[in-house]
């Protein structure tokens, strides 16, 4: 991978899988507590107050177990976060921004409830470090739901009833943002195929394919 | 045919808090945050019996942040998630590493895990009625004896139960994830130590709840008297983990029955015997069987199985989808041996003319000439067709709603009743602005509040039908009110009121509703509203759905393909809403069918799939085509149940279509691509 200037590039942690028990389980030198970075993964000084820090091996420096400050740009907005590295970004959306449009439902990955788009992908944000989100994009459903470019999405759902109970629905609107960023006149099948990582328990799936299809391009296929 | 399902107060507007939960905007409990807010969670028992040897409970206080910590009395449990102490912190983090420094151990006792091990067969029946049915078994053209089983099924509602509390010495104010506002209230206002009067419960928005959710239960509870203790607000909720082992479920069941029908058709009667598969204690386990037919002479009993698991709790139609998978089980397997068609031999039994209707209705918009004979559809993909029945009863329950109409002619509606996914808050507008004959976009509607006008909690499908009247009863007295105004400025003409206009009878003049609300001395005009006798029908909800299923013969892979779901409603209030319960019943269901199973470890008990990747519940792939059909009586004023009989007949008619499909009979749900191989290979065996 290449930067703009063409040099060879460190893939990020973001180009890794996104899951924080693989990539706690990849690094393993400190235990769960403490989180091993590549020190290029971090734009800026990270603190750190733990006792005692851990030995990390050569070319990498190690973080935590105590609050480190990072930064993380959310809904185009740099925001200062105080916060174990072990805290995922879920967790620090909720408790310590109070942005809860994205809900702890399994908290492992399962539900797509806490869903959120880093650089424009969608990713569960209770399966990824939020220290791991430093130079990326996070877009949560709060920001989404702000830009007026979603309106029509925003405004198919509502119209169309995509929503009963209404916990699930913001991960679903933040994974059909995606699918139609990708796929902006998606049939059926692959309406349901994008949506496949999120459950509704109210079981409102068909008003919520109705909802993405009438914020497709062209409409309903 | 065609449907017009366009028969509802409000057809084209979808609910009217949409946007905030679209948007994320709306703050249900789990996301109440108040300034020096405290957390706590609780030690829960990992193994089905046995008991606590020892904690730590030095170390984990002594963890950062942690406030308090307590390991309760017995320290003996009788099922897995039990819990048995808890630690308060300063944040959820602190909860969590409390909860790791206890370092519990714990001795291992015997489990009961395995409803199968405990089962001991159909009842023995008194030499009465022994005599008494090999009489009647004798005269059957057709007799079929079999044992159905289904599983425990977990309410997963997306928000797990839990509470905020803020004790503030002479009053509270709380967030409950709850569908039963005052159940809610009583429960906290007591764990407080205040007069009810004292307390405001908040639950304006919850996320789901299915029956398990009334009153504050431990969580609730722990947080009312760690903010009292410690004075200052203090969160509970559970996790997944503990919401799958701790919070209620739909009992298992194995259902032994033996029924005869005549050679005309005529169900004579025959021998049930329920199991309820239930948790530690006896208790919530019965399955409604029998049910919808008239099944003649029967001779019921029941008892239940112990399991050292969570309890069994209400759950959307309490006994009925597992009594009625059972039911449709039976009757299409005496269908086949009678040589009749299902549709046909219902018809002959069923004991509601409406459903009787809504069978002949159903499978002609559904193309059931198109089923053939059980296991001949041609390929390794067979398709097959089912139908079951569901019925509901209605019981009005007392509910107030207060009106207040400004000056400016807007109207605020308030009712304390909840809104869990059914759509309340929408209801109230639709009503308010149907009955005062003005746009919707002029109403407030407010709901999920205990300091507004008492209403029942979400059980029985009964708050439309409880709250609605009430509604419709201030509206009445707004509107006189109103007219009354009108009248002085016209020196007493006769003034007659229609969609937004006052018009003097016999006369010119007329005033528009804005113009009249203007006429008010003071800034608004009240009216409290309560459900009273006249609006109150007698009725039955009922609902018949049929099922299309392809099953791969190869795999054993189930995919429901089509659904054609009836469901009367009475008056019919908002079309969108309407569908989109109907289709959320019929989802759940499947759901039930197909994939939903409480695994429990033999020998510790544990359950093995506490979480939402091993406890399957339904996703956006598994949705077939699902045409919901709104039966309305419009010359019924009343609202009918829908919410609950709508999750009923899935199982049954899904267990019909796969039989109807392969032509081997699968007894026991869900219908796992395992147990469909094993019939066929049963099928295969005999053949």
């Amino acid at each position: 991978m290449r930067d703009d200037s063409g040099r060879e590039k460190e893939p990020t942690l973001l180009e890794r899988p996104h899951s924080r028990r693989s990539f706690l389980k990849s690094v393993g030198v400190a235990g769960a507590a403490a989180a091993v970075l590549p020190a290029t993964a971090l734009s800026q000084e990270g603190g750190g107050d733990a006792k005692k820090p851990p030995a990390g091996p050569a070319g990498v420096r190690v973080i935590g177990r105590g609050a480190t400050e990072f930064t993380l740009s959310i809904n185009g907005v740099d925001t200062k976060i105080n916060a174990e590295p072990r805290s995922t970004l879920l967790e620090v959306l909720r408790d310590d921004l109070g942005m809860t449009g994205a809900k702890e439902v399994c908290d492992r990955g399962a539900c797509g409830a806490c869903s959120v788009l880093v650089d424009g992908k969608a990713v569960n944000s209770c399966m990824m470090l939020a220290i791991e989100g430093t130079g990326h994009r996070i877009e949560t459903i709060e920001g989404i739901a702000d830009d007026p470019a979603n309106a029509a999405l925003i405004d198919s759902f509502c119209t169309h009833d995509g929503a009963q109970c209404g916990f699930c629905i913001p991960g679903f609107v933040v994974r059909s943002k995606a699918l139609l960023a990708e796929n902006p006149s998606p049939t059926m099948d692959e309406i349901k195929s994008g949506l496949s990582g999120n459950l509704c328990r109210c079981g409102t799936y068909q008003k919520i394919f109705e909802s993405v299809q009438g914020a497709a391009k062209g409409g309903a296929k | 045919m065609n449907i017009d399902n366009r028969v509802a107060i409000e057809n084209d507007k979808a609910r009217v808090d949409a946007r905030p939960k679209v948007t994320g905007a709306a703050k249900f409990t789990a996301d109440i945050q108040m300034k020096n807010m405290m957390y706590a969670a609780f030690l829960r028992f990992p193994y089905g019996s046995g008991e606590l040897i020892e904690a730590d409970v030095e170390a984990a206080k002594s963890v950062p942040g942690v406030i308090e910590v307590e390991v309760t009395a017995p320290r003996k449990a009788g099922y897995v998630g039990a819990n048995i102490g808890y630690v308060a912190g300063e944040s959820r983090r602190a909860v969590q590493d409390g909860l790791a420094a206890l370092k519990p151990k714990f001795r291992r006792g015997e489990a009961r895990s395995h409803a199968a091990d405990f089962s001991e067969g159909p009842a023995k029946l008194s030499e009465g009625d022994q005599a008494r049915m090999d009489a009647l078994f004798s005269k059957g053209a057709a007799v079929v004896q079999a044992t159905y089983s289904t599983q425990v099924q977990t309410h997963s509602a997306l928000e797990t139960h839990g509470g905020v509390v803020d004790h503030r010495g002479d009053s509270a104010e709380v967030w409950g994830s709850t569908q039963g506002t005052f159940a809610y209230l009583d429960g906290i206002a007591g764990a407080c130590e205040l007069d009810a009067s004292k307390v405001v419960v908040h639950n304006e928005f919850v996320g789901g709840g299915f029956g398990a959710k009334f009153g504050p239960d431990a969580e609730g509870t722990l947080a009312a008297r760690l903010s009292m203790k410690h004075k200052r607000p203090c969160r509970v909720m559970l996790n997944r983990f503990e919401e799958h082992l701790d919070a209620g479920n739909r009992p298992g069941s194995i259902q032994h029955m033996k029924i005869a029908a005549a050679k005309d058709g005529k169900l004579l009667g025959g021998t049930i015997h329920i199991e309820g598969v239930v948790g530690y204690r006896k208790g919530g386990g019965d399955a409604t069987n029998p049910a919808l037919y008239e099944f003649g002479n029967v001779v019921k009993s029941g008892s239940e199985i112990t399991l050292n698991a969570g309890r069994p709790r209400a759950f959307r139609a309490p006994g009925w989808p597992q009594g009625v998978f059972a039911v449709e089980s039976m009757m299409d397997e005496l269908a086949a041996k009678l040589g009749m068609d299902p549709v046909a031999f219902r018809l002959l039994n069923e004991k509601s003319a409406r459903r009787r209707k809504q069978l002949e209705i159903g499978a002609e918009i559904f193309g059931w000439n198109r089923r053939k004979p059980d296991g001949t559809w041609p390929g390794v993909v067979k398709h097959g067709f089912g139908v079951a029945g569901a019925e509901w009863p209605t019981w009005p329950t007392k509910a107030g709603a207060d009106i207040d109409l400004f000056r400016s002619g807007k109207v605020e509606v308030r009712a304390g009743v909840q809104d869990i996914g059914t759509g309340t808050m929408t209801v109230v507008a639709d009503v308010a602005a149907y009955e005062l004959g003005i746009p919707r976009e002029m109403i407030v509607p407010r709901v999920g509040n205990s300091t507004f006008p008492e209403g029942p909690g979400s059980g029985g499908s009964q708050v439309t039908r409880s709250v609605a009247p009430a509604i419709m009863d201030a509206a009445k007295q707004i509107r006189e009110q109103l007219t009354e105004l009108v009248q002085e400025k016209w020196d007493g003409a006769k003034v007659s009121y229609a969609k937004g206009v006052f018009s003097e009878q016999g006369g010119s003049r007329s005033l528009k509703w804005e113009e009249a609300c203007s006429l008010m001395s003071g800034q608004k005009l009240t009216a409290s509203g309560r459900i009273k006798q006249e609006y109150i029908r007698e009725g039955i909800s009922d609902g018949v759905q049929f099922f299309e299923v392809a099953v791969d013969t190869e795999t054993g892979v189930v995919r429901v393909v089509k659904v054609v779901a009836i469901q009367s409603v009475g008056r019919a209030v908002n079309r969108l809403m309407l569908e989109n319960q109907i289709c959320g019943g019929v989802t759940q269901g499947i759901s039930y069918a197909l994939f939903e199973d409480r695994w429990l470890d033999g020998p510790t008990g544990g359950m093995v799939n506490p979480n939402l990747e091993f406890y399957k519940i339904a996703g956006a792939k598994d949705i077939p085509e699902i045409i919901p059909i709104i039966d309305a009586t419009p010359e019924d004023t009343g609202v009918r149940p829908v919410g609950e009989p709508c999750t009923i007949p899935p199982a049954g008619a899904i267990a019909n279509a796969v039989a109807n499909a392969i032509g081997a009979r699968v007894r026991s749900i869900p219908i796992t691509p395992q147990r469909v191989l094993e019939a066929l290979a049963t099928k295969g065996a005999r053949s």
